[in-house]
C-alpha cells in the first residue's frame, strides 16, 4: 500500500506558507502575543535589574553591622543595656568596632521657644560611630574626640531639612533641652539606619556633663568579621546583658533592606499576571485569526487533501503554523522586553540584568499558546470533507 | 487492466427531498483512455469525479482505483492512494499565488515524502511538458488564465498518476485557451496519460475519443468513436 507522508523537514515549510503569504495579518497578530511577553521580560527584567542593584547596594552598605537594643521587660517598661554592655561587646574577638548610642528622653527644636512636634530624636553617640556607622559628613564635621564634652551637635539627613538648616557656615544653634547646641556638621542619608536619619547627635560626654543624662547605651552597633557574621549573633544577647539576655533585641540593618526587596515580589507577581492575561488575549487572537484562515483558506485545504495528504498533515500544518505565529510573537515580546528593560534600567542608573531564563520560558511558553490556540482551528481544519472543500463557492 | 471501475455507484445527500446525485452508475476506464463527462448543470458530474478520486465515497456501490477496492481502505490509505496515483485539476486552478510556479507544481509531490530538490526538479520538467519550460521563474499572478491552468496541469501529472481527473478545467478560460488546454491533455493523453475530464462545452468534448454523457444522476450515454483519437492528437483546430 502507497502511505501519504511529509518529510519532517517540509513540515516547517507547509506550517509557514499562510504566514508567509499574509505578512501584514501574520505582524498585526503577533503583536498580540509580543505585547503580552513583552510586559512579562519587562517586568521580570526591571525587578531583577533593581533587585540586582538593591543587593549591590546593600553590600556596599555592608551586611556585617549588627545591633544591639535593649528591649522591653515583661511588665513593659523599657529596659536600656548595663553601662559594660559595650565593653563586653568589645571583648568579642569577631567584633571589630562598636559605637553606643543613648536615645535622649527630650526634644530638639530651632531655638528655645519654639515647641512644634517634629518626630526628631536626640542621640547621644560614643566614640567609634564614625567607624561603625560609617558615617559621612554633607557639610561640616563630625564630633569628634575633645568635641565630645562640648555643647555641639551633627544633624541627622532629614533632621537637617525639618530643622530648616542647609548649611553650617554661620554659627547656627539648636535647642536641646533648654542648652544652645552649635550645629556642627550635617550627615549624608544613611540608608541602613534611616533612624539616624531623623535624628540629631551630641557627643556622649556632653550629654552626661551637660544634660546629665543616664549613661545606659539605648543601642549598640556593631561591626563584625563578615564570614562570622552568624556565629557572632547568638552571643551578642548574652553578652550585652548577662542579667536579663532576654530583653535585648539584636538584629542586623540591611535585613530591612533585603525584606524591602521581598515587599517588590507581590506587585511583581501582580504585573506577571497581567503579563499572563496579556498573553492569554493574545492566544485567543490566534486562536480567532486560526478559524477565520481555515474559513478562507476551504479551497486550499482541499486542494492538499486531493494532492494526497491525511487528516493528520492538514492537522499539524496549522498547528504548526499557529505555534509558529504566536512565537514570532514571542520573539518580538523578548526583544522589546528587554529593550525596555535596558532603557528602564539605564535611566535609573542600575545595572542591566535581562533575564535569560525568562526569554527562553517566554519564547517557549508562546509556542505553547499558539499550539494550544492552534488546536481547534487545526481539528476543524482537519474534519473538513475533501470533496466539499474542492467545490468552487460563491 | 482497467485504472477505474464504478460498479452500482449512489451518492446521496441528505436533503428534504435527498438528493440522489448518482445514481447506479457502472463505469470502466481502461489505462490510456482520454474521456469526457458532459451533462446539464446538476446532472452529478462533480460528485462522480470526487467519487472517482476518492475525495468522496459512495453511498453504495463499489468503486476501484488502480487495481484497489476503495470501500475497505482507511482516510489515510485513501490519502496515500490520492497522493501517488491519482491527479486533480480543477476549474479554479487552486494555485498558490505567493509561491512560484515551480513550487506550485512540486507541491504534487509533497506527500510522498520526496526530497526537495528532486520534487522542483520534476515540477521543471512537468511545466516544460506543459509548455511553461521558459516561465519556470513566475509567480501565477503573472500568468494568463491558460497558463495557470497549465501550472495546475502539471502538477497533476508531476507525480506521474494512473488517473487525471479535471473537473471543468476549461470554466474560465475563453474558447480559443479552452481549445488549447484540451490540445494540452490530448498531447498528454498521447503520452500515455489516462485523463477523465469534465466539460459543459459539448464542442470541446466531441473532439476526445470517448463522451460519458450524465442526466439526473445517471449515465444516458457512452460513447466511443476510436478513430478520432489521431485526429484530436493530430490538433487541427
Ligand atoms: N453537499 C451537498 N448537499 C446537498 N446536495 C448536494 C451537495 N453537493 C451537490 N449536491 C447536489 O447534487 C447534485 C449534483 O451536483 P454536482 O455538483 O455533482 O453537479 P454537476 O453536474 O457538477 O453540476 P455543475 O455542472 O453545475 O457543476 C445537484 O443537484 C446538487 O445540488
Ligand atoms: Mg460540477
Amino acid at each position: 500500500m502507497i502511505r501519504s507522508r511529509v518529510r519532517p523537514g517540509d513540515l516547517i515549510g507547509i506550517g509557514t506558507i499562510g504566514l508567509r503569504s499574509r505578512p501584514g495579518r501574520t505582524a498585526l497578530t503577533a503583536i498580540g502575543i509580543a505585547i503580552g511577553i513583552a510586559s512579562m521580560v519587562a517586568v521580570l527584567g526591571i525587578s531583577s535589574s533593581s533587585k540586582a542593584n538593591l543587593i549591590a547596594e546593600i553590600d556596599s552598605l555592608g551586611t556585617n553591622l549588627l545591633q544591639v537594643q535593649g528591649g522591653q521587660s515583661i511588665l513593659g517598661d523599657s529596659s536600656p543595656l548595663p553601662v559594660s554592655s559595650q565593653t563586653m561587646i568589645d571583648r568579642i574577638p569577631t567584633v571589630t568596632s562598636s559605637a553606643s548610642v543613648i536615645q535622649l528622653d527630650t526634644k530638639v527644636q530651632r531655638n528655645r521657644f519654639e515647641d512644634e512636634p517634629n518626630g526628631l530624636s536626640v542621640l547621644a553617640v560614643g566614640a567609634g560611630a564614625r567607624e561603625t556607622l560609617e558615617l559621612k559628613i554633607a557639610s561640616g564635621m563630625l564630633i569628634e574626640g575633645k568635641a565630645s564634652s562640648l555643647p555641639v551637635v551633627v544633624l541627622g539627613s532629614v533632621a537637617a531639612e525639618r530643622l530648616g538648616i542647609g548649611n553650617v557656615a554661620n554659627g547656627v544653634t539648636v535647642s536641646i533641652a533648654g542648652h544652645d547646641f552649635a550645629v556642627i556638621g550635617i550627615l549624608n542619608a544613611l540608608p541602613l539606619n534611616p533612624d539616624l536619619d531623623r535624628s540629631v547627635l551630641i557627643g556622649d560626654q556632653a550629654a552626661f556633663e551637660l544634660l546629665g543624662v543616664d549613661p545606659n547605651p539605648t543601642t549598640i552597633y556593631l561591626r563584625v568579621r563578615p564570614e562570622k557574621i552568624e556565629a557572632t549573633r547568638p552571643l551578642l544577647a548574652r553578652t550585652a546583658s548577662p542579667m536579663a539576655p532576654n530583653e535585648v533585641q539584636v538584629s542586623r540593618p540591611s535585613d530591612a533592606l533585603e525584606a524591602r526587596a521581598k515587599v517588590d515580589e507581590g506587585l511583581q507577581k501582580l504585573l506577571l499576571g497581567l503579563g499572563g492575561v496579556a498573553l492569554v488575549v493574545g492566544g485567543v487572537g490566534v486562536a480567532n485569526v486560526m478559524v477565520i484562515s481555515v474559513l478562507e483558506r476551504r479551497g486550499e485545504i482541499g486542494l492538499r487533501r486531493a494532492l494526497g495528504a491525511k487528516r493528520g498533515h492538514i492537522r499539524s500544518q496549522f498547528v504548526i503554523e499557529a505555534a509558529t505565529l504566536a512565537g514570532i510573537g514571542g520573539l518580538l515580546g523578548a526583544g522589546l522586553g528587554s529593550v525596555v528593560t535596558w532603557g528602564y534600567a539605564t535611566r535609573q542608573g542600575w545595572l542591566v540584568d535581562i533575564p535569560v531564563t525568562g526569554l527562553a520560558y517566554g519564547v517557549g511558553g508562546a509556542l505553547l499558546i499558539g499550539a494550544v490556540a492552534g488546536l481547534y482551528p487545526a481539528s476543524k481544519a482537519a474534519r473538513l470533507d475533501p470533496a466539499e472543500a474542492v467545490r468552487p463557492h460563491a | 487492466m482497467s485504472v477505474l471501475r464504478l460498479e452500482q455507484v449512489c451518492r446521496s445527500y441528505e436533503a428534504n427531498p435527498p438528493v440522489k446525485a448518482l445514481d447506479g452508475i457502472d463505469l470502466e476506464v481502461e489505462a490510456g483512455e482520454m474521456l469526457a463527462i458532459v451533462g446539464p448543470s446538476g446532472s452529478g458530474k462533480s460528485t462522480l469525479l470526487n467519487v472517482m478520486g476518492t475525495l468522496d465515497r459512495p453511498t453504495s456501490g463499489r468503486v476501484w482505483v488502480d487495481g484497489a477496492e476503495t470501500s475497505g481502505l482507511s482516510d489515510a490509505a485513501l490519502s496515500g492512494l490520492r497522493a501517488a496515483r491519482l491527479g486533480f485539476v480543477f476549474q479554479g486552478f487552486h494555485l498558490m499565488e505567493t509561491v512560484g510556479v515551480v513550487d506550485n507544481v512540486a507541491t504534487g509531490l509533497l506527500y510522498q515524502a520526496i526530497p526537495k530538490r528532486q520534487r522542483r526538479r520534476r515540477a521543471c520538467e512537468a511545466l516544460t511538458k506543459v509548455g511553461l519550460g521558459d516561465r519556470l521563474d513566475a509567480k501565477p499572478t503573472q500568468l494568463s488564465g491558460g497558463q495557470r491552468q497549465r501550472v495546475a496541469i502539471a502538477r497533476a501529472i508531476v507525480a506521474d498518476p494512473a488517473l487525471v481527473l479535471a473537473d471543468e478545467p476549461t470554466g474560465n478560460l475563453d474558447s480559443a485557451t479552452s481549445g488549447d488546454i484540451m490540445k494540452l491533455f490530448a498531447d498528454l493523453n498521447q503520452a500515455g496519460a489516462t485523463i477523465v475530464v469534465i466539460t459543459h462545452d459539448n464542442e470541446l468534448a466531441d473532439q476526445l475519443p470517448r463522451t460519458v454523457v450524465m442526466r439526473d444522476g445517471q449515465v444516458v450515454a457512452d460513447r466511443v468513436k476510436a478513430s478520432d483519437m489521431v485526429k484530436v492528437a493530430g490538433g487541427e483546430s
